[in-house]
């Protein structure tokens, strides 16, 4: 039983009820409009299949406006707003059905016209079910969410990438039009569904990767010109305008459209940047070696290294490099002194203070100091040998003397602290000097002087026409970089060269001879090789008659030969024929032998030139042999062909010798070889040392021969030297102790 | 056979006449600087005509430069400096080297 009062309760309910809905009209007439608008709105609004064949009923717009007013009199909205949300759940299977169909046939043709169709046909569900914007801005925003949450709840994973491909293709097709029209459809469509903002790292993606493959596609190889500029105006023909639509839309002038662009423009920019940073560091090795002509890339690398932090990235780029095409046993020395050239000239491009160049220069100096021709090289080139163009001095560049390491002035007053990456042995080199960088790869410049000394040598005795201009030249620069009195000896060898061919014009005034010497001044050239050779008949008598001549010039002063050494110019008058020879002395003299009896045996001209090496001979021998002015008849006895023999009957067919007749350079001895020599001195000590003292660890040696006069070896040195006597049997090694073998 | 020299590029080196003509000497050293002959004194650069060795009546030799400045000093009280006798220049010699300036 309900009680009076629930009754009274319930009838006061309903007829407050009934009078919102009635709104005070006459009798029922007010709640029957109201079920009529609701009616008339709930119809209009309810979503409907866009597939349905039905034409649609058209409303009058007043009606629908009438309607509403009356619903909204009647506070009954937000019912009639729950009700259209039902009414939308209800329909959705219309759209997720459409969407299955779409994405299941752009899965099977990957088309990304499928995907532009699908986009475009929800956004007709979408416009068609939107209620009018009349109703209000929540009814729609309303509309709008529940649409989209359901949207991407529906569309697969596929349809990403679909977006993706659909986006790429806006920005591959025709650039260069501000607004792409054909684009600016697609791009409205997006923006009605909120499919920016949902794929807005994917649409970013896509703008990465296209400027990737632009990067890529432009700038792989392409050294010679900086690439930056280009690359920056392609972005803002190109990248800006497409930017304009995902990431400034609704902007209503530039300003505006600027600022909302930024943060993702920078990004892009950076981006772009990096991908050439990336490039750049990547091909290094390679633009180190083509420089000059890869200047452009490096002033890119340069403006990247600024805007990316890839300092460390790009040293270990050119480390590893550098460790795999250079540092190994193939290259030569010549190329890697010429890479480590380029590399300086290089970084200092890239990264002026030299921090790059001093993590990266490291591991080739290391490598350099430990190839026994480095010196050489350096060397040879520093005095212009390079046969090849390639020089390591750049002739352009000033000649200054070498630098030495500075102390910091902390005085001065543009002093600047190491650069922030420095690393703790950093030395800021202010030299801008490369040979001073390639000669401070050694401790000291002595070494280089003494190849110096060397080269000079073989090139002064070498020459055929005494014109010394070229080397006195070479001189003078080298004496500014390695001061005068380093060069002093190569003064003196210099001076010998003009004042021989003083004496020589001297000499042949008096008595005209064929012979030409060279005269020079000992302890001043670097150790010859000293030979025992005698020279034979009517070369003796020249020597003779040329030493008379010069002691007659210069009465205080005797010559003494150096038979080995230099080249004569012979004439044979044969029975048949002349020959013509220029040959080393070896030769001359022993085909002077020849004149004297058709026939010898090695042995007997051995006899007569003084103590010659029995290889020394032979070889002189088969100089001759390769004329085809001697034949070897028997095993060791040579025969003068005074009637020339067709060589093909000889009694064995001559078996290619290597290029014998070669031009070989005066035996001057290398500066291992000359210190091998003064290390047989110090034996001597260290033989009685361990005699008197027994086994003796290496450093106590060390420290005993310092002891004696004018040693000046490392440890590391003895240490060599004494693991060649071993080799040798001279001594023997046990616990690092030293004893004399036997 | 005929062997004709047409041109002969020599090398050789020069020694001060010394009267030592022993082939493989080292070369003897001057006895003030204990510089070979052939070398030069320690104020000279150049080695030979530049800086010319000086013979004694008592036998012994030296760079001249070395000597003079020797018998320059008070000490010396003009004596050879190795056998302490009065340091007489050989004629001979020193007109040999009259090429030179000094």
């Amino acid at each position: 039983m309900t009680s009076n009062a629930v009754r009274a309760q319930v009838a006061a309910k309903w007829q407050d009820a009934f009078t919102r809905l009635n709104r005070a009209e006459p009798g029922i007439t007010g709640l029957m409009s109201f079920s009529e608008a609701w009616t008339l709105v709930t119809t209009f609004l309810k979503p409907y299949d866009l597939n349905d064949p039905t034409p649609r009923t058209q409303y009058d717009m007043r009606d629908i406006r009438t309607a509403f007013d009356t619903i909204n009199k009647a506070r009954r909205l937000p019912v009639m707003l729950e009700n259209f949300l039902e009414d939308l759940h209800k329909s959705e299977h219309l759209i997720a059905r459409e969407v299955e169909v779409y994405m299941n046939l752009y899965e099977s043709n990957s088309d990304t016209e499928t995907i532009k169709a699908l986009i475009f046909r929800l956004v007709e569900w979408y416009n068609a079910w939107k209620p009018t914007p009349e109703l209000g801005y929540t009814i729609v925003a309303a509309y709008t969410l529940d649409f989209q949450t359901h949207l991407f709840s529906i569309l697969p994973i596929s349809f990403a990438r679909g977006v993706k491909t659909l986006v790429a293709a806006t920005l591959i097709g025709t650039p260069s039009q501000p607004s792409h029209q054909h684009d600016r459809a697609l791009w409205q469509a997006f923006d009605t569904l909120s499919l920016i903002e949902r794929y807005e790292t994917l649409i970013a993606s896509v703008g990465y990767e296209y400027i990737e493959s632009h990067v890529l596609e432009i700038c792989t190889g392409q050294w010679a010109e900086p690439m930056l500029g280009n690359l920056r105006s392609w972005m803002i023909d190109k990248i800006v305008p497409w930017m304009l639509w995902p990431f400034a839309r609704g902007a209503t002038n530039a300003d505006e459209a600027k600022a909302m662009m930024q943060g993702v423009g920078s990004r892009f920019d950076f981006h772009m940047h990096k991908t050439l940073c990336d490039l750049r560091t990547r091909e290094i090795f390679d633009i180190i070696v083509d420089f000059p002509d890869s200047i452009g890339a490096l002033q890119d690398l340069k403006e990247c290294l600024q805007r990316v932090d890839q300092r460390a990235e790009l040293v270990q780029s050119i480390r590893r490099a550098i460790k795999k095409r250079l540092l190994h046993p193939g290259a030569d020395t010549k190329d890697i002194l010429l890479s480590y050239v380029s590399t300086i000239k290089c970084l200092r491009i890239v990264d002026p203070p030299g921090v790059l160049l001093f993590k990266v220069a490291d591991p080739i100096r290391r490598y350099l100091r430990d190839r026994p021709d480095t010196i050489r090289c350096i060397v040879a080139s520093l005095v212009g040998d390079g046969e090849s163009g390639d020089s390591l001095v750049d002739d352009n560049e000033p000649v200054v003397p070498l630098q030495q390491q500075e102390i910091e002035n902390y005085g001065d007053p543009d002093w600047t602290p190491e650069p922030i990456d420095a690393g703790p042995d950093f030395r800021a080199s202010k030299t801008s000097d490369i040979i001073s960088t390639i000669v401070s790869i050694y401790d000291s410049k002595d070494l280089f002087v003494k190849e110096l000394q060397v080269l000079l040598a073989q090139r002064l005795l070498a020459l055929k026409d005494g014109n010394v201009d070229r080397e006195r030249r070479n001189i003078e620069i080298l004496k500014i970089r390695f001061g005068e009195s380093a060069l002093q000896m190569c003064e003196v060898m210099l001076r010998d060269m003009t004042d021989s061919r003083r004496i020589d014009q001297h000499v042949q005034s008096q008595h005209a001879t064929i012979m030409h010497p060279t005269i020079i001044s000992r302890h001043f050239w670097p150790a010859l090789e000293t030979s025992g050779i005698v020279m034979p008949g009517q070369f003796k008598e020249l020597q003779h008659q040329y030493a008379q001549g010069f002691s007659h010039f210069k009465p205080d002063k005797l010559l003494r030969w150096l038979p080995h050494l230099g080249r004569v110019h012979l004439e044979l008058e044969l029975e048949d024929r002349k020959v013509d020879a220029d040959v080393p002395p070896l030769e001359a003299a022993f085909i002077e032998l020849f004149s004297e009896k058709n026939t010898w045996t090695v042995d007997e001209l051995m006899s007569r030139v003084g103590a010659v090496s029995r290889s020394a001979t032979l070889k002189a021998l088969a100089t001759w042999v390769d004329m085809h002015v001697l034949k070897e008849d028997n095993e060791s006895v040579f025969r003068l062909l005074s009637i020339a023999e067709e060589s093909n009957s000889g009694t064995r067919p001559s078996a290619p010798r290597s290029a014998t007749v070669q031009d070989e350079l005066p035996p001057v001895m290398s500066i291992q070889q000359q210190q091998a020599e003064q290390m047989k001195v110090y034996w001597k000590f260290i033989e009685g040392m361990l005699t008197n003292l027994g086994a003796l660890p290496l450093d106590r040696i060390q420290a005993m021969l310092k002891f004696a006069a004018g040693y000046d070896r490392t440890i590391e040195q003895l240490g060599s030297f004494m693991e060649a006597a071993k080799r040798e049997g001279l001594v023997t090694t046990k616990d690092g102790l030293w004893k004399l073998g036997n | 056979m005929k062997v004709h020299v047409k041109h002969w590029s020599a090398v050789a080196q020069w020694r001060w006449n010394t009267g030592n003509n022993d082939q493989d000497d080292e070369g003897d050293v001057c006895g003030i600087c204990r510089v070979p002959y052939e070398g030069c004194c320690p104020s000279c650069k150049m080695p030979g005509d530049d800086c010319p060795l000086i013979w004694g009546e008592c036998s012994h030799i030296f760079h001249m430069h070395c000597l003079l400045k020797w018998l320059g000093t008070a000490p010396s009280k003009q004596q050879c400096p190795m056998d302490r006798r009065p340091w007489v220049t050989a004629e001979r010699k020193i007109a040999d080297t009259s090429n030179n300036p000094i």
